[in-house]
């Protein structure tokens, strides 16, 4: 594998004129599975080969993909992506230059208690029943409960012209489960993903059944619940939902190229767009959390990158041509889905840090507002306009919480709301997730339990 | 590099199912798929990076006493790598539970032919033609006002070709093109900020207008530059395409699918025949619509594709199936098997959702608004729930329409209520009809939708 992907750089830099070329060679092995209501949907494996290639010519991109490795497809694939990136050149204003990184030599073994490869697929099948029976047997009122099991495990071989070789090994578990409930015509939905870089071990901390009841009764809660009412209130967020502003609300703004973009970050590099409270960061090497990963896929190391120190926004996350730009370092944030796409700017596992508060303190400050504990989506604009919707919530009504509220969601402006982060608690957790950004990216997010002085909820009561 | 020639790719499939039989499946089939595309891509205000995709691969669906099984790969030059995808179907198959509700793989029936699908001419565009493309595009958005940045965009082309084979004796081929040219923009003024205006062609015969592209989304930015607050009431809303296709892709289609109705996710259950939705709309899955970007002569499991009524002046009249759920209730499939190439085993999904268009151009709906807003883009439509309907999003951003004519954006504006009771609410439906993925539709003025404001 090495000669073949030192051949692709060579090529292009020697044969046709690239200025700086890149390889990725992956082969990867996938097991899937989707249970409804005890029956197994499809058992599904699959195995990928295939070749990423990228090359810089006069200063524009130009990028290949092929599911081969065959030495001819290869160099046409290199020969294509040298002449269209000539071809783009040809009207650029700006040619595109990369921050210097150290060249690296490595290979990076992932060591599972548990490889999900050596896992039998009955073993994986028997997880996932345990899952669907106990939501599914959890209440009558459930009506129906998915569960998708995916894992991942591979080799991505990374060489680039300027020395750079690393190979490294691939592990992704994931799960999601769904259920529905209905009663007196009320529908609900509940949802929950779990997911691990580390090994199959990850269903020993997540105990089937006790995750298949969790999810039923996040669902067979919201059946008397009501509707919130819309308007601007006081909330108390849990750090899921804390996870998935951070992500969503300030994450996307911090991610370089959407800076670059015109995203409302640019202007406020060293700025304080938020209160005291407010410390951010983006962290690709926690072992074994959802979105870690020793090398990005320009072979950058992956850091432990501060967004917001005290308020004050304190870095971005870049890969090689926007910390160029920048003249900041690359923070390994250079993430491919797979061989077929090239890498872009994505998050890693990114939270907020606890403080000091615990969780009474911060519901007792509220008078009339609400508790989110748990999202069901999220969505951010580069204007800094976010949306979360919200999957579990409660009233808080004198600083005690009340009754359930379903389908409500906060949203507003991100510098907006920064500055009314007026507690913060002492808890931390951190969720597993996907992010789409054209490709889909395994992600983490999460913090503390924190409150936010206020925010438009939308609800329709 | 070449493309797969037709009687190749159908016989990759006839002899992967062959290969199935032999092992011992009871059912197999096998779907073959190939995509090249090429594509020029606007970052950052400038044409800065290419990229020529191509993929294949063959996915394998076997059932073994009742039980499923399913493998791909994408290495399909080496008869090896198929046959350890075939009998790696077979093993999980033997390890998984039997399905009593399997009840077999499509039969053999003819195929209908599809227009305007497949045009030389997008095969035929060089590299240099789509960079010039590009640039048309980035060029007019650029001369529209200084204001405004192209944050990125492209065109791209594509080749896609699906064979598909089964042991009742199923053989499909079918190929196509798309050309897709795009560009999302931000107008900057000061310290503000527009949220993203975009703008797109998207088709399978080459007919692109790459300066009204730029222009559009130029423009659009432009006026979301100003903005001032609406207030908190209900009442009257234009929704455009983006905004319905965000809408309803999150909660009336899974309302529509019959697997949903099985499984008692969808209000719909039971109401076959009753009115659900105002007398204005009728909305047809029409996966056989010529230049449709989702027609196709057979789904994804080889079923022919039809025109299936949904919704017929408010009355609800059909639900989507593929061959498993309508077995189940004693139907045929309606054609609609949807598969992300071969990567996956097929699930119930629209094929081209056209809701059938009106006759008042936009200008006569925007005219005859005293009081309400127009919608371009929503954000959060998939935190909706998507079995009750209900959703609260917010509209990036929405522009307030007083007296017939659109005064001002406004941002941050919420949209809360249920898709179900908003179907009802329907008012108008326009005669401005657009593509958009799988929706084919116009614009749609909705009253009583509640409005929270800033």
């Amino acid at each position: 594998m090495k000669d073949l992907i030192a051949k692709i750089t060579n090529t292009a830099t020697q044969k046709f004129g690239a200025k700086y070329a890149e390889a990725r060679a992956q082969k990867l092995y996938k097991t899937s599975l989707t249970l409804k209501e005890e029956r197994v949907e499809a058992a599904k494996q699959g195995i990928e080969n295939g070749v990423a290639i990228r090359v810089l010519v006069n200063g524009a991109w130009g990028f290949a993909s092929v599911g081969s490795f065959d030495d001819a497809i290869l160099e046409s694939a290199v020969s294509d992506a040298c002449r269209m990136a000539k071809l783009a050149s040809a009207r650029l204003k700006t040619p595109i230059k990369l921050a210097n990184t150290k060249v690296v030599n490595d290979r990076v073994i992932s060591k599972p208690k548990k490889n999900p490869a050596d896992i039998q697929m009955e073993e994986k099948i028997k997880t996932a029943l345990s899952i669907n029976k106990a939501s599914l047997g959890f209440d009558k009122r459930i009506k129906s409960c998915s569960v998708d099991y995916f894992d991942l495990t591979g080799t991505s071989t990374f060489a680039n012209s300027e020395g750079t070789f690393i190979e490294q090994d691939k592990l992704y578990v994931w799960s999601r489960i769904t259920a529905s409930a209905a009663s007196e015509g009320v529908f609900t939905f509940s949802r929950e993903e779990i997911g691990s870089t580390a090994g199959y071990e990850l269903f020993d901390t997540q105990v089937p059944e006790v995750l298949g009841v969790k999810v039923a009764k996040l669902a067979i809660e919201q059946l008397n619940a009501k509707s919130p009412k819309g308007g601007k209130f006081p909330v108390v967020l849990g750090p899921n939902v804390v996870g998935v502003f951070v992500h969503e609300a300030f994450g996307h703004l911090a991610e370089a190229d959407l800076a670059l973009s015109g995203g409302v970050l640019d202007s406020n590099l060293g700025k304080k767009i938020g209160s005291d409270l407010v410390t951010f960061y983006d962290d690709g090497t926690i072992e074994g959390a959802f979105g870690a990963f020793k090398y990005d896929d320009e072979g950058v190391p992956s850091h432990k990158t501060l967004l917001i120190k005290d308020g004050v926004v304190t870095g971005l996350m870049h890969n090689r041509e926007t910390a160029q730009k920048f003249n900041a370092q690359p923070t390994g944030n250079a993430r491919a889905e797979d061989f077929r796409v090239e890498p872009i700017i994505r998050m890693r596992c990114t939270y907020m840090a606890p403080k000091d508060q615990s969780f009474e303190e911060l519901v007792k400050g509220v008078k009339a507002g609400y508790y989110f504990k748990s999202f069901r989506g999220g969505q951010a604009n580069l204007d800094g306009t976010f949306q979360v919707g919200i999957q579990e919530g409660y009233e808080i009504v004198n600083g005690e919480l009340g009754s359930a509220v379903r389908n409500a969601s906060i949203s507003g402006s991100t510098l907006e709301t920064l500055h009314k982060v007026d507690g913060v608690g002492k808890d931390f957790m951190l969720d597993p997730g996907r992010c789409g950004k054209g490709q889909t990216a395994f992600i983490s997010d999460g913090g503390p339990h924190i409150r936010i002085s206020e925010v438009v909820v939308g609800g329709s009561a | 590099m070449a493309v797969l020639e037709k009687n190749t790719m159908i016989s990759l499939a006839e002899d992967a199912v062959k290969a199935a039989l032999k092992q011992g499946a009871q059912d197999a089939e096998a779907y073959v798929y190939e995509g090249q595309a090429s594509n020029i891509g606007i970052e950052l205000g400038q044409i800065s990076k290419t990229n020529r995709i191509i993929d294949r691969g063959i996915g394998i669906r076997v059932a073994a006493n009742k039980a499923i099984g399913f493998a791909y790969t994408n290495i399909v030059e080496d008869q090896k790598a198929i046959e350890k995808a075939v009998s790696g179907a077979l093993s999980a198959a033997r390890a998984s539970k039997p399905d009593p509700d399997w009840n077999g793989l499509p039969q053999k029936k003819n195929y209908s032919e599809t227009h305007k699908t497949y045009d030389k001419k997008i095969l035929a565009l060089t590299s240099e033609e789509l960079v010039n493309i590009a640039a048309t595009m980035l060029d007019a958005a650029g001369q529209v006002d200084k204001r405004v940045f192209p944050i990125e965009g492209g065109i791209g082309s594509a080749y896609i070709a699906n064979a598909i084979a089964n042991s009742n004796g199923v053989t499909g081929f079918d190929r196509g093109t798309v050309i897709e040219c795009s560009v999302a923009t931000l107008a900057k003024e000061g310290n503000s900020v527009t949220p993203v205006c975009f703008e797109f062609n998207a088709g399978r015969t080459y007919n692109l207008d790459p300066a009204w592209i730029g222009r559009e989304a130029a423009k659009l930015a432009v006026s979301a530059l100003k903005t001032k607050p609406v207030e908190t009431k209900s009442g009257k809303v234009i929704l455009t395409q983006f905004a319905l296709q965000d809408l309803l892709s999150y909660t009336l289609i899974n309302a529509i699918r019959a697997d949903s109705v099985q499984r008692d996710q969808s209000p719909f259950k039971g109401k076959l025949g009753e009115k659900v939705a105002s007398e204005n709309l009728t909305i047809y899955d029409d996966g056989l619509f010529a230049g449709g970007l989702h027609t196709w002569a057979f789904d994804g499991e080889g079923a022919p594709h039809q025109k299936t009524p949904v919704i017929e002046k408010g009355i609800l009249k059909n639900f989507l199936y593929d061959n498993y759920s309508a077995r189940k209730d004693g139907k045929e499939s309606t054609g609609n098997a949807s598969r992300a190439g071969y990567l996956s085993t097929p699930g119930i999904d629209t094929t081209n959702f056209h809701i059938m268009p009106g006759t008042k151009t936009a200008q006569e709906m925007l005219s005859e608004v005293d009081d309400g807003l127009i919608i371009y883009y929503l954000q959060g439509a998939h935190s909706s729930n998507p079995v009750s309907g209900e959703f609260s999003v917010v509209a990036t951003p929405a522009w307030k329409i007083k007296n017939g004519e659109i005064t001002h954006c406004s941002r941050g504006v919420m949209l809360a209520g249920n898709i179900f009771e908003l179907l009802k609410n329907i008012s108008v439906v326009g005669g401005n009809e657009r593509q958009m993925g799988q929706l084919i539709a116009p614009w749609i003025q909705v009253e009583n939708v509640r409005v929270i404001g800033q």
